[in-house]
């Protein structure tokens, strides 16, 4: 069902007169309710598309049957209060519930106060606050007097980790994270030293690169509390915020804070339960869609797909990985299709320019009365025609509307012109159109130059229409001066091999494999040791219960059964060569295999310890060991007395500063199953932050009823681990009870973290860049978690981070459903706006190669001009580093050439 | 990189500023416009042409 | 003295203060008018030499915003 909206989109400019003209203010729900907008409105300020809407409910005309300022005011008459609601029905072979979460509403809970004190507000409602967007403009103020808070306090947990009756019992997984981050951009938003504290139970950030900046809050003086507030009180004078907690010591403190924010978690909206139901897809305890381990965005209904935090608490790169992870499996299910419903478009062939003197036509917008009412139009273009090579110059109402378009085509045609200047708004969003209607009239799309004289002219010299008028003037001058330099640039087309390489044979490469393949693409599986399965091979079970192996061992069958994977085992990469849609890599075996793309996949392994006692008593096993003692049905776990688990061995400490992920869920789960042997073990976990992030919360919870002791300690007074006489001794501070602790176990179980493997040399050979800590970089940390800034290479598995298998899969999958994009044109066009090299200026500095971000340069290994850089243009971006970098003056950014913008500084 | 330049053209720092806006930023772009033109507007026109093509030859 | 407007050479990154310029627009900020745009890919394509040529050229300042 499409609701109505009651503006025609293909009318609605944006221009905003109509919101501006609408007599109505009502909530902003985008601002949380905090700030206001009309009426008639569009969602936010970046909306895609950009189209304003009606609210049936606030506007006055559908309440009173008055008003219709909206209608009298908009300049192209888009407005439709007889829009119906719509019902629409589409075919499609398959589904994906991108659905989200809301929330946690804390209002009805007493113990927060959320609803009756001012000063307490949730997470999201400053994340408004804190934005240039949101209710006060992005300055820090509190909400009850608007004055700038001295003292911040958060509250974690709110809704999450079964705290309150009606809470629920996983963890949000975020909360922990965007706390710290709130406060830290609070410190930086605030010019005086603000007081931020955060109250938590666990620390838990456990995401790639979240612990070092965990650190950082540390040092940028972010308070950290570990203590639950048991009570928060209104000052009914200055309306602070009193609260009253029990510090770590046990004792009583009292702290009076300015405002408090509350943490809130997520959790699925009432009206997607209903919706589940309607779809017929199983839900979970807490609601989420049920998903397993080894299909983490597949649903119990075939065909429907799950991704984000529908499937339960997640942040944004794990949504965004599900998200292509979804699309692979759809696209799994619709291979066959594929390229069924396309249709081609009519090209009219491309007029030879060269070598014509330039004739320019410059087209002028009026934008209604956005350019307009302004900006002198017809001044403007009367003296754009006087400027050199302007053939014509004309204005319209909306340059932009259908028609307008054809006259602009057909004007090109008649007047012969070989250059276009459009002076209108934003080439941001206008310019493929206008470049469009160039192609339609047979010229290059890249002889054309728009210059924006209503986003940053008109709208924004509102006060001033005569220098407006001016500055309109040297723009479009400016435009001209650019234009008669343009020339037609060619977009090449390249082939991509419809052959792929996944390098590790793990489950993420494995799946990776079995991915593409399903697709119907050729795949090399390459792994350097002499089997298939990777870590998985010494893994028990998931958190989850599933039985790993068996799971292991079907995939391994399929994927080595599977006609369309070539396995090299006991192989390694030697080196590599090309770009995307043409590498060539030779194997160790000198063997040369040549592909499109990537997947590297090349995993993590097990921190070796040198630290309690490990290697030196047989009772001292690393997580992996003990695995493979219930893999074996080792009978001496049946007759432990006292287990003991030490976590963050290797993790967490100065030497290795982030956090692996995966073993405090790995230690809860495995001190489960030793109490699951035998009820009467002593399980005893030694911690620093229980980092059961997400359902696996409820492990945690599991793993307390049944009588797993857990004591935490700090980074500095780590537990001592001897052999006094032949016996182990395990000594601890328990920072609840104050004192020491003694344990005398006779099984000690290390949490070893995971450390990447040696990734320096298949880096270099791709290109890649690894971080710090040694795990590949991908693209962009939020938006692009399996894409690496080299195109055609994709990321997943341990590689990249640490962590569980249903996210290894899931990022296997994603890597496929990225690469396939690419796959699945066979032709990559590259864009004309890139770097060109003069070989015969260069100096074979190598500045231009050290310097490019995305490999793009590289020197010419034969020919004359070997030792000269030369730019490959299906890898340049078109940013123009290389360009100002370059001393010998011998490269050039076509489409924003040296000559092209000098003539425009020239011209100002 | 663009930070070494300013040494390199001699002349009154207030003249050339550099900043980093992100595409959401649009009030900071207005305050950061304000102060460049202010600190622009503050130096009186640019008046040695001559040195300065002298130095770019 | 007081009516005299200095021309400022404004370079724009496409992805970056282009985009908050524009957003400046749609949310109708106002502010001074000093400013001549050229939209570049990447503020790392403005090279010394275009601030060197504005100046030559009679700018009275450059901005450049990535």
């Amino acid at each position: 069902m499409k609701h109505p909206r009651f503006i025609d989109m293909s009318k609605c400019i944006a221009c905003g007169t109509c919101a501006e003209k609408c007599p109505k203010k009502v909530d902003d729900p985008f601002n949380e309710n905090m700030g206001k907008r009309k009426a008639i409105y569009v969602d936010y300020a970046q909306a895609v598309p950009l189209k304003y809407s009606i609210n049936k409910d606030e506007c006055l005309y559908f309440k009173k049957g008055k008003c219709r300022a909206c209608e009298k005011f908009c300049p192209t008459g888009a407005i439709n209060y007889e829009d119906k609601e719509e019902k629409v029905v589409l075919q499609a072979g398959a589904v994906i519930l991108s659905t989200g979460f809301k929330t946690f509403n804390p209002s009805t809970f007493p113990t927060y106060q959320y609803a009756s004190f001012e000063n307490v507000v949730t997470s999201l409602e400053y994340e408004r606050i804190l934005s240039a967007t949101g209710p006060y403009q992005g300055h820090l103020v509190r909400p009850s007097d608007y004055k700038e808070p001295q003292k911040i306090g958060w509250l974690q947990c709110v809704g999450s980790r079964d705290i309150n009756r009606c809470d629920h019992p996983y963890c949000s997984s975020v909360c922990c994270m965007y706390a710290v981050k709130e406060a830290m951009i609070s410190k930086e938003h605030a010019d005086y030293d603000l007081d931020a504290a955060i109250f938590f139970m666990d620390m838990r950030t456990y995401g790639k690169d979240f612990e070092k900046y965990y650190e950082r809050a540390k040092e940028h003086g972010i308070r950290f509390v570990r203590a639950r507030l048991h009570t928060l009180e209104e000052d009914p004078e200055t309306k602070d915020i009193k609260v009253r907690y029990a510090d770590e010591k046990g004792e009583i403190q009292v702290e009076t804070f300015d405002m408090m924010v509350l943490s809130v978690g997520m959790e699925t909206p009432a009206e997607l339960v209903e919706t589940a139901k309607t779809l017929g897809i199983g839900l979970d305890t807490d609601n989420f869609a049920a998903t397993g381990v080894f299909t983490p965005v597949e649903t119990s209904r075939k065909g429907i797909y799950v991704c984000g935090a529908f499937s339960g608490p997640k942040d944004i790169p794990q949504s965004v990985t599900e998200a292509s992870s979804a699309a692979a499996g759809a696209g799994l299910l619709l291979s066959s299709a594929r390229n069924t419903l396309t249709k081609e478009k009519h090209i009219p062939e491309e007029r030879n320019i060269i070598g014509e003197r330039p004739r320019i036509g410059i087209f002028i917008c009026q934008c209604g009365i956005n350019i307009g009412g302004i900006v002198n139009v017809p001044s403007v273009r009367d003296y754009a025609a006087t400027l050199p090579y302007v053939e014509y110059a004309t204005d319209s109402l909306y340059t932009c509307s259908q028609d307008s378009q054809e006259t602009m085509a057909k004007i090109i045609n008649e007047k012969g012109l070989n250059r276009v200047v459009v002076a209108a708004c934003t080439p941001k969003t206008h310019e493929p159109l206008f470049q469009e209607t160039l192609v339609d009239a047979g010229l290059n799309k890249y002889v054309f130059e728009m210059t924006n004289i209503r986003n940053q002219c008109s709208w924004v010299h509102k006060d001033s229409p005569e220098m407006a008028t001016a500055k309109a003037k040297d723009l479009v001058r400016m435009a001209a001066a650019k234009v008669s330099l343009m020339e037609p640039l060619k977009e090449t087309e390249l082939e991509v091999d419809q052959r792929a390489l996944v390098v590790g044979g793990g489950i993420a490469g494995m799946v990776a494999a079995k991915t593409l393949s399903s697709q119907g693409y050729q795949v090399y599986l390459v792994e350097q040791t002499g089997s298939l399965g990777g870590n998985a091979l010494l893994l028990s079970k998931t958190w989850r219960g599933d039985d790993v192996q068996s799971r292991l061992s079907e995939l391994i069958s399929s994927v080595e059964s599977d006609k369309n994977i070539e396995i090299y085992k006991d192989t390694k990469l030697t080196n590599v060569e090309g770009f995307v849609g043409n590498f060539k890599t030779t194997l160790n075996d000198q063997n040369v295999i040549e592909h499109g793309i990537a997947v590297i996949a090349t995993g993590g392994k097990e921190y070796i310890p040198n630290e309690y006692l490990y290697g030196k008593d047989p009772r001292v096993v690393t997580h992996l060991e003990l695995d493979k003692m219930f893999l074996a049905g080792d009978q001496r776990l049946k007759d432990v007395k006292n287990a003991v688990f030490i976590q963050c061995v290797g993790s967490r400490v100065p030497e290795r500063p982030y956090c692996s992920r995966v073993c405090c869920t790995h230690s809860v789960k495995s001190a489960i199953n030793l109490k699951e042997n035998n009820p009467d073990t002593n399980v005893y976990v030694l911690y620093r932050d229980i980092r059961t992030y997400g359902q696996r919360e409820e492990l945690y919870k599991e793993a307390r009823n049944r009588g797993v002791i857990f004591i935490r300690y700090s980074l500095e007074e780590r537990p001592v681990v001897e052999n006094i006489n032949g016996r182990i001794s395990v000594r601890i501070k328990d920072h609840i009870l104050q004192q020491g602790i003694a344990i005398d176990p006779d099984l000690v179980v290390l949490a070893s973290g995971i450390i990447p493997q040696d990734n320096e040399a298949l880096a270099q050979m791709f290109k890649l860049s690894v971080n710090e800590d040694g795990f590949f970089m991908e693209a962009h940390a939020k938006l692009r978690p399996v894409d690496f800034a080299t195109e055609g290479v994709f990321l997943a598995g341990m590689a990249h981070y640490p962590k569980p298998i249903e996210e290894s899969i899931a990022q296997a999958q994603a890597a496929v459903s990225r690469a396939v994009t690419l796959l699945a044109r066979k032709k990559v066009m590259v864009s004309g706006t890139v770097a060109q090299a003069n070989p015969v200026m260069c100096s074979s500095c190598s500045v231009c190669i050290d310097i490019c971000p995305y490999s793009a340069p590289s020197f010419i290994k034969q020919g004359p001009f070997t030792g000269k850089a030369e730019i490959n243009p299906a890898l340049c971006k078109g940013c123009g580093l290389c360009v100002a970098s370059c001393r010998s003056g011998a490269l050039n950014l076509k489409g924003f050439g040296t000559d092209q913008i000098m003539a425009m500084i020239n011209e100002i | 990189m663009l930070k070494g330049l300013l040494e390199h053209i001699g002349i009154e720092p207030g003249r050339l500023n550099f900043s980093w806006i992100s595409s959401a930023e649009a009030t900071k772009f207005v305050d950061v416009a304000q102060q460049v033109a202010a600190s622009v507007k503050a130096l009186g026109p640019a008046r040695y042409l001559i040195k300065k093509r002298a130095e770019v030859a | 003295m007081s009516d005299w407007e200095p021309k400022i050479t404004t370079f724009l990154c496409h992805w970056c203060s282009y985009g908050a310029a524009d957003l400046a627009g749609v949310s109708r900020l106002q502010y001074p008018h000093n400013f001549r745009v050229i939209r570049v890919p990447c503020s790392g394509r403005v090279s010394p030499k275009f601030i060197l040529a504005a100046f030559r050229h009679g700018a009275d300042g450059v901005w450049v915003s990535g």
